[in-house]
């Protein structure tokens, strides 16, 4: 939706647009296509440039002065743009196949997982229970950015939160995960659980089925790399949506995975575009020695929130609060559109 | 501390004050500022001060057809109380509404504090002086469903839209932050203002009626460009710009009073407005990490000078039917979720009230921030939930969470002295 404005919005006011359905570029004065090329950061031009390519003007007043424009995000011309060539959207091809080749791989994990959870429960172990319930609850978070496109209710019937129905938490839609976490967390009895787990496996097969099929758009794809650790600190970093077992941390190193893994299906269309890849890998690296560290010192598990000290719970959120911040640059870097700014009232007749 | 330091430090205090202080000010108004300013030469932090006296001094009546806080203009502080009653009966139940009346009406309306037995703990806690300038104070007292229940037999003269305020998608309301009997709200020009009249509103009912929640909230200052501007909200846009006027006394009969013999309203009801509070947390920290373009998109408005997107002024019509498709205006952008602009909707328009609030940090460390969305409305089916419908799939519910809140009943204005806000319930 946002994708198709942004198309259209571009196309109507490109800043070269004064000689029609030129592409962005090749009727501007300055080659602005050349932008378009990654560049691997040396310069290969066997000698130092002078003046602009086909002009006389002086090749560094000019990049000064572009540059001084484009840090206000305006072009020449005082139309506002944005300072990348925008990438073709069948360049998110690749990338988009190998996050749904990962997702399943993870999906058939949580295949697998659901019996081992389904017996522990049968057992009336609750500390093997709890075990296998976290086991199986990380498998589906390293799901990561398949979140709001399944279809009908499988991520609700698997993952669902019960304050959105009547009833709440007795509501007999509340099933899945978070059913089965409340029972274990509150002292409900281990076995009474069972059923819970038996009907997940019917939504763990209905979620396989529909993993191939999913689509998503670029921009889309490109949004989830902050999105999901977005999610993992607004809902699991702070508790919401793991009152009972406070399974926040284990949560949020899911979400690092997922995202990694977009990340590193976008490397080939990152790698040259602003400084983003970089800033990226290193605050995602932090966040993982961050992560790698709390589990040492909790013996090599996943310590619930209120087990964390102070200290630790500081550095977890403030490492993830930057993380959150260099990648917020990665949509932006991967712009599929040209943008110029609106329409005018008058000019939408 | 023993008892007998405490009352030698009570009397120490009181001595000092002296006649200078509680009795000389009481009937002078304002008398601490007004005489410093007096005494200080025109210079340019004196008149700052006279321009503070001056808002100190303004008064909103408190008596009158409609109950004060609902037109007239949001000053910059406000809080909601949210008050569950224990109190065993009905007509204990009306005298609480009485001393509340009375309380409220002293405070909004600006007097000195008598001072009964010196020995006896002081009538007004003197948190603002020894007079209570009114500072545009204003307190609106509504009713939510709850007090209509079988407790007090109110449950004929419950105002026949006054529900529990149904689950919209994407709420997750926290029922501690949810629902009470009474509703008070608060709002004054000073943020002490509004916390003393908490404190002696509180102290007033204490033992009949406890506190469930509370929510302080603040205006954005007037940042101009005109004083018409809207205010921004913590997502930085301008809010409020597409409410109805309130001087216009029909739009008002037609969008925010009950009207006298509207179908299945009790009598009581004539004069009143149903309010729509909701405490919005905004993810301000997701919302920083949001394109400029996005932000607009989903507003549909531009950041800097609120106009609709492709126009110059905040006012302007954002001419949809020039847009049909939305290449101008997404399709889903707020403003145009919220109001179409079209015949059939303009009946569903609400009055919007709304402060921004800042409660700290969360536990993941971001900021809990949002805003105290208040409106008011003549039916909340026909107008409020059908607009809340609406927006239910507008791309900003990724960035808000309702997390609190209520649906409440604010009854027409006392009608003077001998008269309180509700007692049409006593009939």
């Amino acid at each position: 939706m946002l994708l198709a404005v942004l198309v259209v919005v571009g196309a109507a006011l490109s800043p070269w647009s004064g000689g029609g359905k030129n592409h962005p570029g090749t009727t501007g004065p300055f080659g602005v296509a050349a932008q378009a090329k990654p560049d691997n950061g040396d310069n290969q031009l066997p000698v130092s440039v002078k003046k602009v390519f086909g002009s006389d003007i002086d090749a560094k007043t000019y990049g000064e002065l572009i540059a001084a424009k484009e840090d206000q995000g305006v072009d020449l011309q005082g139309h506002l743009i944005s300072d990348l060539s925008p990438l073709p959207p069948r360049a998110f091809n690749r990338p988009v196949a190998r996050y749904k080749a990962y997702a399943e791989r993870w999906a058939a994990k949580l295949a697998d997982q659901v019996p081992s959870l389904r017996a522990a429960l049968q057992s009336g172990d609750r500390d093997r229970a709890e075990q296998a319930w976290s086991v199986a609850y990380d498998d589906y978070l390293h799901l990561g950015a398949v979140y709001g496109l399944l279809p009908g209710t499988i991520d609700h019937r698997i993952d669902g939160m019960p304050e959105a129905l009547a009833g709440a938490a007795h509501n007999p839609d509340f099933t899945g995960l978070h059913r089965i976490e409340l029972g274990l967390w509150t002292g409900e009895p281990v076995t009474s659980l069972v059923p819970f787990a038996a009907r997940m496996r019917h939504d763990v097969v209905d979620l396989r089925r529909a993993l191939p099929g999913l689509e998503v758009e670029p921009l889309d794809y490109a949004t989830r790399a902050h999105e999901i650790l977005e999610d993992a600190q607004r809902d699991l970093m702070s508790g919401t949506d793991v009152p009972w077992s406070g399974a926040g941390v284990l949560g949020t190193a899911a979400g690092l995975a997922a995202t990694q893994e977009v990340i590193g299906t976008l490397v080939p269309l990152m790698q040259g575009r602003e400084n983003t890849l970089i800033e990226v890998q290193v605050w995602l690296g932090r966040l993982q020695k961050v992560l790698t560290q709390v589990r040492h010192e909790h013996n090599g598990t996943w310590p619930s929130l209120s087990h964390l000290t102070t200290e630790q719970h500081d550095r977890l959120n403030g490492t993830l609060a930057g993380t959150l911040g260099a990648l917020s640059e990665v949509p932006g870097t991967l712009e599929t559109t040209s943008v110029t700014g609106f329409p005018s009232i008058k000019a939408s007749k | 501390m023993t008892g007998v330091d405490r009352r030698r430090f009570l009397t120490g205090s009181l001595a000092t004050l002296g006649a200078g202080g509680i009795g000389a000010a009481v009937g002078a108004n304002l008398g601490e500022q007004g005489t410093a300013a007096a005494s200080t030469q025109a210079n340019a932090a004196a008149q700052a001060q006279q321009v503070n006296v001056r808002a100190l001094n303004s008064r909103v009546p408190f008596d009158g057809p409609h109950q004060a806080g609902i037109l007239t203009p949001a000053p910059d502080q406000a809080t909601w109380v949210a008050l569950d009653s224990i109190v065993p009966d009905r007509s204990t139940l009306m005298q609480t509404l009485q001393s509340i009346t009375q309380q409220a009406r002293q405070l909004s309306q600006g007097e000195g504090i008598g001072l009964q037995e010196i020995e006896d703990p002081p009538p007004d806690s003197g948190v603002l002086g020894p007079v209570n300038s009114p500072d545009s104070l204003t307190v609106t007292v509504a009713f939510g469903h709850t007090l209509f229940d079988s407790r007090y037999g109110l449950r004929a003269l419950r105002p026949k839209r006054l529900i529990e305020m149904p689950t919209f998608n994407n709420d997750r309301i926290d029922p501690a932050r949810a629902g009470g009997d009474i509703l008070l709200q608060v709002c004054a020009g000073q943020r002490d203002t509004v916390v003393h009249t908490v404190r002696e509103l509180l102290r007033t009912v204490a033992g009949k009626l406890v506190v469930r929640w509370t929510l302080d909230g603040f205006q954005a200052a007037q940042r101009g460009p005109t004083q018409r501007s809207s205010k921004r909200n913590l997502f930085a846009f301008r809010d409020g710009t597409g409410n109805p006027e309130v001087t216009n006394a029909e739009l008002m009969n037609r969008l925010v009073w009950v009207q006298s013999g509207a179908r299945g309203e009790p009598s009581w009801t004539t004069g009143g407005t149903y309010i729509v509070a909701r405490a919005i947390r905004m993810h301000v920290e997701f919302w920083d990490r949001v394109g400029m373009l996005e932000q607009e998109q989903m507003i549909g408005r531009d950041r800097v000078t609120g106009a609709p997107l492709g126009g110059k002024g905040e006012y302007e019509d954002p001419r949809y039917d020039l847009d049909p498709k939305g290449d101008r205006i997404p399709l889903d952008a707020h403003i145009r979720l919220a109001n179409p602009r079209t015949d059939a909707t303009a009946q569903q328009r609400i009055l919007r009230r709304g402060y921004n609030y800042h409660r700290g940090i969360d536990e993941a460390g971001n900021l809990d921030q949002g805003l105290m969305f208040v409106a008011f409305n003549q039916d909340p089916k026909r107008q409020f939930a059908t607009i809340q419908n609406r927006l239910s799939a507008e791309p900003m519910v990724d960035y808000i969470t309702p997390v609190g809140g209520g649906y409440f009943f604010a009854p027409r204005g006392a009608r003077g002295q001998a008269d309180w806000v509700g007692s049409g319930l006593a009939v």
